[in-house]
């Protein structure tokens, strides 16, 4: 490694999977503070629950990502929301990419 | 997955997700603007300008379907703007619900305004005041959704139609209608392709 060379940022693994990226881009499209339904998620992403379930477990397990049980009348839904911490993340995430595209750009 | 790759699908994936949440703007300004272009043109060919009557329709055929109209036009874009924000809860859907109460309220207290000086007032500038009236207020909140949605369309559609109720009401009666019908309505129809087309 020579001293030359421009430091390459790492890119976060939780979000660096293609099917955690779609769904921490899809929940970032939210306003802050807006929940989503479970059902109404896995719909836009057109993942099937069991994979949805298995990366938001993920994404929980990181902070990333809040998954709220509550109830709607009488029945029972599951809300969720990219935390503020999965929102730096992702911004992060972001900026990272971009400063690989184009090293010579400082991320802002 | 590469990095401009990544960008990609993250672009793709917002795009998505935004039209999923969004009520399509054709669904949610067609209504209305064929609401005015036919309600406001009857009440124009009805009472036209300087009292004439173009077409002789009965007298309460102009009222009665723009009446009809708006009420049909209201329940389909509630219905279609509930069933967009249906599955999202937080500040967005309150700003929604509040944003649908704040027209209510203003065409509640319009009428009731309206309705006592109607007892009083020429007939031929009661069109007048009911049209100018309500165009202001729907052009004033149009304007005031642009700027809690952030949404350019509607502000300019608001803007637009705030405008063209100017004029029309210094034109005078009749004339107001046609403006309303033409200029409003076609205002309504063109916000919609336009939001539309942004959207896809």
């Amino acid at each position: 490694m020579t001293i030359d060379e421009p430091t390459l940022p790492d890119l976060d693994p939780v979000i660096h999977a293609q099917a955690r990226l779609r769904v921490v881009a899809a929940l970032s499209q939210l306003n802050g503070g807006d929940r989503i339904a479970f059902p109404r998620l896995q719909e836009i992403l057109r993942m099937t629950p069991g994979n949805l379930s298995v990366h938001l477990r993920k994404l929980e397990e990181a902070g990333y990502v809040e998954v709220t049980k509550t109830h709607r009348g009488r029945t029972p839904a599951t809300l969720v929301q990219l935390t503020r911490r999965g929102r730096f993340a992702f911004e992060e995430y972001v900026a990272a990419l971009r400063t690989l595209i184009d090293p010579g750009e400082e991320p802002s | 997955m590469d990095p401009s790759e990544a960008l990609d699908l993250i672009r793709q994936e917002r795009a998505n997700t935004g039209r999923a949440l969004t009520p399509d703007p054709r669904l949610m300004y067609w209504p209305w603007g064929l609401t005015w272009l036919i309600g406001f043109g009857l009440s124009f060919l009805r009472y036209g300008p300087d009292g004439r009557t173009l077409v002789a329709l009965p007298e309460w055929v102009p009222l009665f379907g723009l009446t009809a109209l708006m009420i049909a036009a209201g329940l389909f874009t509630g219905l279609v703007g509930a069933r967009s924000g249906r599955s999202v809860s937080g500040p967005t859907s309150r700003q929604g619900i509040w944003y649908g109460i704040a027209w209510s309220a203003g065409f509640t207290g319009l009428a009731v305004v309206f309705g006592r000086i109607s007892e009083v007032l020429p007939e031929h500038l009661m069109g007048l005041l009911w049209g100018g009236g309500m165009v202001a207020l729907v052009g004033a909140l149009y304007m005031a959704g642009g700027a809690i949605w952030n949404e350019r369309t509607m502000f300019t559609l608001g803007a637009w139609i705030s405008a063209v109720n100017v004029v029309g009401v210094l034109l005078g009666p009749g004339w107001h209608a046609l403006v309303a019908a033409l200029a409003g309505g076609g205002g309504m129809l063109a916000a919609g392709l336009i939001g539309w087309m942004r959207l896809r």
